[in-house]
């Protein structure tokens, strides 16, 4: 009886750990990847007219920490983009990062985020997205990206404009609530227009 | 019981080795300073601006004595944003700051020279006879 209890158990256990180890339905989740770009514009979302004069956002390519390559200027193509420079050993930059994450998200899809972090941060970088369970993109950005935004320190939050004007940039971080209020002066239709 | 005390009393004996080398030791206070005059609010949290932006938070650091014998060593804490010229009145909230790092290193093994190096890099040497308890030596990142 004992033995057939042990066996009981063992299977149980084997059955616990096997389902933990696959995750259930073979869906791992994954953070800071290519999981994380914007998908299609939703629908009815319509943006004010950008400014016809101003900084170009330097255009850039980088390395999302799953190794897949993301064009900055398709993030602001259509939408307005937030660039969030970071690092893994910033505190500071982990409350950003959230804040920043959760004024987007509450946009629905109408704003797009990217993370980039320092190419010596590159080993660290996968742990960070994770940590913060990150929705969105984390890349490796080279130092000619950091001196183009002339990102001297982390977290430095930059704001452009769809079509790629750079609008407003934050060295030490932003709020949610700071953000919130300059997406919503962008977004004239859809989620966080102010009708 | 006693078992549990002995080893207490052995893990005691091994940290205070491993923290003062053995000999009893001196503490050494350092405030290592990034002259980044980076633009911040005074007081926050920050890491080493361009171009010191190898020095932050995490990054391994080795105290030396003169033959390069490793007498301590660690990663530094992150570093807090100090006004670089108190002597202005700048008005606003944002100003031209450093950023320091406080380090502490206790029962280091007494030597006529040290040398602080960080990630790897030069070696920032200071005599033994600048330090004392009651103001950490400022070592600046050149």
């Amino acid at each position: 009886m004992a033995v057939r209890t042990h066996v009981a158990l063992l299977a149980l256990a084997l059955a616990l750990l096997l389902a933990g180890c696959s995750g259930g339905d073979g869906d791992e989740q994954s953070y800071g990847g290519a999981e994380g770009l914007p998908g299609p514009l939703p629908a009815g979302v319509e943006f004010a007219e950008p400014p016809a004069s101003g900084v170009p956002a330097p255009e850039f390519a980088a390395e999302l920490v799953d190794g897949t390559e993301v064009e900055a200027a398709d993030l602001w193509a259509d939408r307005p983009a937030v660039l969030l420079f970071t690092a893994s050993w910033c505190e500071t930059c982990r409350d950003v990062h959230r804040a920043v994450a959760e004024a987007v998200a509450e946009r629905e899809g109408a704003v797009s985020l990217l993370a980039v972090v320092p190419e010596d941060d590159a080993d660290a970088a996968a742990g960070y997205a994770e940590e913060l369970e990150l929705a969105y993109p984390v890349a490796v950005g080279t130092d000619r990206i950091w001196l183009d935004y002339a990102a001297r320190e982390p977290p430095l939050a930059v704001l452009v404009a769809p079509g790629g004007m750079v609008l407003r940039g934050w060295p030490g971080g932003v709020g949610r609530e700071a953000l919130a209020e300059e997406l919503d002066s962008l977004i004239v239709a859809g989620p966080g227009s102010r009708r | 019981m006693r078992a549990l005390a002995a080893a207490a009393a052995l893990a005691a004996f091994l940290g205070a080795a491993g923290c003062g080398g053995g000999e009893g030791g001196t503490d050494v206070r350092l405030r290592v300073v990034a002259p980044d005059n980076n633009i911040r609010v005074e007081g926050v949290e920050c890491a080493g601006a361009r171009p010191f932006e190898d020095v932050h938070a995490g990054t391994p650091f080795a105290l030396e004595d003169g033959a390069g014998e490793v007498l301590a060593e660690g990663e530094l804490p992150p570093g807090h944003a100090v006004n670089a010229d108190p002597s202005i009145d700048w008005g606003v909230e944002r100003i031209p700051t450093v950023c320091v790092f406080e380090l502490q290193l206790e029962g280091v093994r007494e030597r006529d020279g040290y040398a602080l190096r960080l990630a790897g890099g030069p070696p920032l040497e200071f005599d033994a006879a600048l330090l004392s308890p009651a103001e950490p030596l400022e070592l600046v990142v050149p």
